[in-house]
């Protein structure tokens, strides 16, 4: 489907997962046979607490630095995390509702696959790894391992070279967000979803029911 | 504004996510198009309550597809719509933050106004959506989250009576039925038992009685139930069936004489205002307790009032109420910009003194 589109792919990328406002658009050719020269405008603010009522103004910015409307948008991406859930479910909803009014597809992108995606041709294979509470961190081995969670003091002995979260600054992870929306398939039933790693706090219910004599 | 208005609401505020189409042509009764709820309770379950986290996942992965099925049951499309409205507190932060973003998303792609709305606003002018109830009436918003006697005075103006000082009643059902092995929502599990109890085995308190004023209180009660329980089990190392239902009939008997009592000094504070055509409404799934009801339908009869109570699908959290309460607001002026903030404290009279949670946060409602 997408190579055979007469206008460019513009995609509208956002992220909160962590202490940021981030969007971007990147414009896309497709033009078969050559190599694409793609252009992206973005813009991310940081903030530690406000992105829900931050987030629509700065893709609004955004848009007008791309001189383009909602409208125009042709593949809204967002990233999933992992991060802060309460950061991701911002982006997350407001992207399906994005995606509900406008009837473009929507795609989400982990933060594993967004710094991949930043290293460009570093040679497989490679770890991301990420920051995360509890003295742990988030990593994925690249091309092909799942992501999980590993205490922190093993990531000196991982058996690849490491690339770490934080060398991406929040404009370089939005404008990796929508690359690697760009670049992958888009299937149009599938809808991003926070992608947490770790289960919600919650403990069962430790109480006892009382013995029922007959 | 005399021309028709068609809002699409959306409800995310505790277990249930919710999406509704009501169109309102003025003069005629308000119609409500599609009222889609997807409920939680499975997810919960194991928990013995709702737990927040578990809730703001669930609803930011099922609000669009709420829409969507509310949409089609409706029969129209997103271009057919006057507005969006939203649940923006108060409430569990996380699912109301998915319920907002959602909202202001769609609103941005369509262009399409944004009301927020107060979720006790949602339930206090739900007599207006099921019977075109007129200002002024008396509201007893009584649920698993709320409690409170309210004065709805107009859509964006309620003076607050009195309410909870600590649980709502909802809760001290649900707390109940799990002390005693019943199923949730405590609600219904309870008032079965009840019903084939004897209330006067048990002596419970009922809390703030002896006090003047509408406050409530019944965190006390779910002690006392405890108490009780606990003394036969360390009598006989457990419970009979009988004994149960006999506890549940004489908490559910405490509860219910709270609410008429404080419900009756509510109406004298009401019948001050002098409205022509007297009214109590109630809402919320306390609201559905038959033995409740009764009394309350009884009393109602002897102080000359109305007694109205929507169908019980209106009378839990619903978005209906939503879209109805953002037609009402959205005809008295208000409406938002994409800065709208999600709540967890919102109090609907802001003048009332803060009863629950006044810390620094403010009152929680």
């Amino acid at each position: 489907m997408r190579c055979a589109l007469s206008r460019p792919d513009i995609v509208l990328a956002i992220d909160t997962s962590a202490a940021h406002c981030a969007a971007a658009l990147l414009f896309g050719t497709h033009e078969p046979g050559r190599k694409e020269t793609l252009r992206i405008v973005s813009r991310s603010e940081d903030m530690a607490k406000g992105q829900a009522e931050r987030l629509p103004g700065l893709v609004d910015a955004v848009l007008r630095d791309g001189q383009v409307n909602l409208a125009d948008i042709t593949l809204l991406a967002v990233g999933v995390g992992p991060g802060n859930f309460t950061g991701i479910r911002i982006a997350v909803a407001y992207m399906r509702g994005l995606a509900l009014g406008l009837g473009v597809p929507a795609k989400g992108v982990t933060t594993f696959e967004a710094v991949a995606m930043h290293s460009g041709a570093k040679p497989f294979p490679y770890w991301v790894v990420m920051d995360a509470p509890r003295a742990e961190i988030y990593a994925q081995r690249f091309p092909q391992g799942k992501a999980c969670i590993l205490t922190s003091s093993v990531q000196e002995s991982l058996d690849a070279p490491v690339l770490h979260r934080n060398e991406l600054g929040p404009d370089a992870l939005v404008r990796a967000i929508a690359e690697h929306a760009y670049h992958t398939p888009t299937d149009a039933r599938s809808r991003p979803a926070p992608f947490y790693l770790r289960a919600a706090d919650a403990a069962p219910s430790s109480d006892p029911p009382p013995v029922i004599l007959s | 504004m005399t021309q028709a208005l068609t809002f699409l609401g959306l409800e995310s505020s505790c277990d249930d996510t919710a999406a509704a189409v009501v169109r309102h042509l003025p003069g005629t009764a308000p119609e409500i198009l599609s009222s889609v709820v997807i409920g939680q309770t499975d997810l919960h379950a194991a928990f013995g309550g709702v737990v927040p986290e578990i809730a703001a996942r669930a609803h930011a992965e099922k609000l669009d597809h709420a829409v969507e099925a509310a949409l089609a049951n409706s029969g129209l499309g997103l271009r057919d719509l006057d507005g969006i409205a939203v649940t923006a507190g108060p409430g569990l932060i996380g699912g109301v933050l998915s319920g907002v973003m959602l909202a202001k998303g769609l609103s941005a792609a369509t262009g399409l106004p944004l009301v927020g709305v107060n979720h006790l606003a949602g339930h206090a002018l739900t007599p207006r959506l099921t019977d075109s109830l007129p200002f002024p009436y008396l509201m007893l918003l009584v649920s698993g989250g709320h409690c409170q006697f309210l004065v709805a005075k107009a859509a964006d103006h309620f003076v607050r009576l009195g309410g909870t000082i600590d649980d709502a009643p909802g809760e001290a059902f649900d707390k109940t039925a799990k002390l005693l092995g019943l199923a949730q929502p405590g609600g219904p599990a309870v008032e079965r038992e009840a019903a084939l109890g004897d209330a006067k085995r048990f002596a419970f308190p009922r809390p703030l009685l002896n006090q003047p004023g509408c406050d409530m209180s019944f965190s006390g009660l779910k002690t006392a139930l405890l108490r009780a329980r606990d003394a036969l089990i360390a009598e006989k190392g457990g419970i009979t069936i009988q004994d149960r239902r006999d506890l549940c009939a004489g908490f559910q008997a405490a509860v219910t004489d709270v609410l008429v009592e404080k419900t009756r000094r509510a109406i004298n504070l009401y019948r001050d205002l002098a409205p022509n055509d007297p009214a109590l409404a109630v809402a919320g799934g306390v609201a559905a307790n038959q033995a409740i009801r009764g009394r309350l339908t009884a009393l109602c009869a002897a102080s000359g009032l109305h007694f109205v109570a929507p169908p019980l699908a209106l009378c839990t959290d619903n978005a209906a109420m939503i879209a109805w309460a953002g037609i009402e607001r959205f005809r008295a002026g208000h409406q938002n910009d994409f800065t709208l903030v999600a709540r967890p404290r919102w109090p609907l009279d802001a003048t009332a003194q803060p009863m629950i949670g006044s810390g620094k946060k403010g009152a929680k409602a």
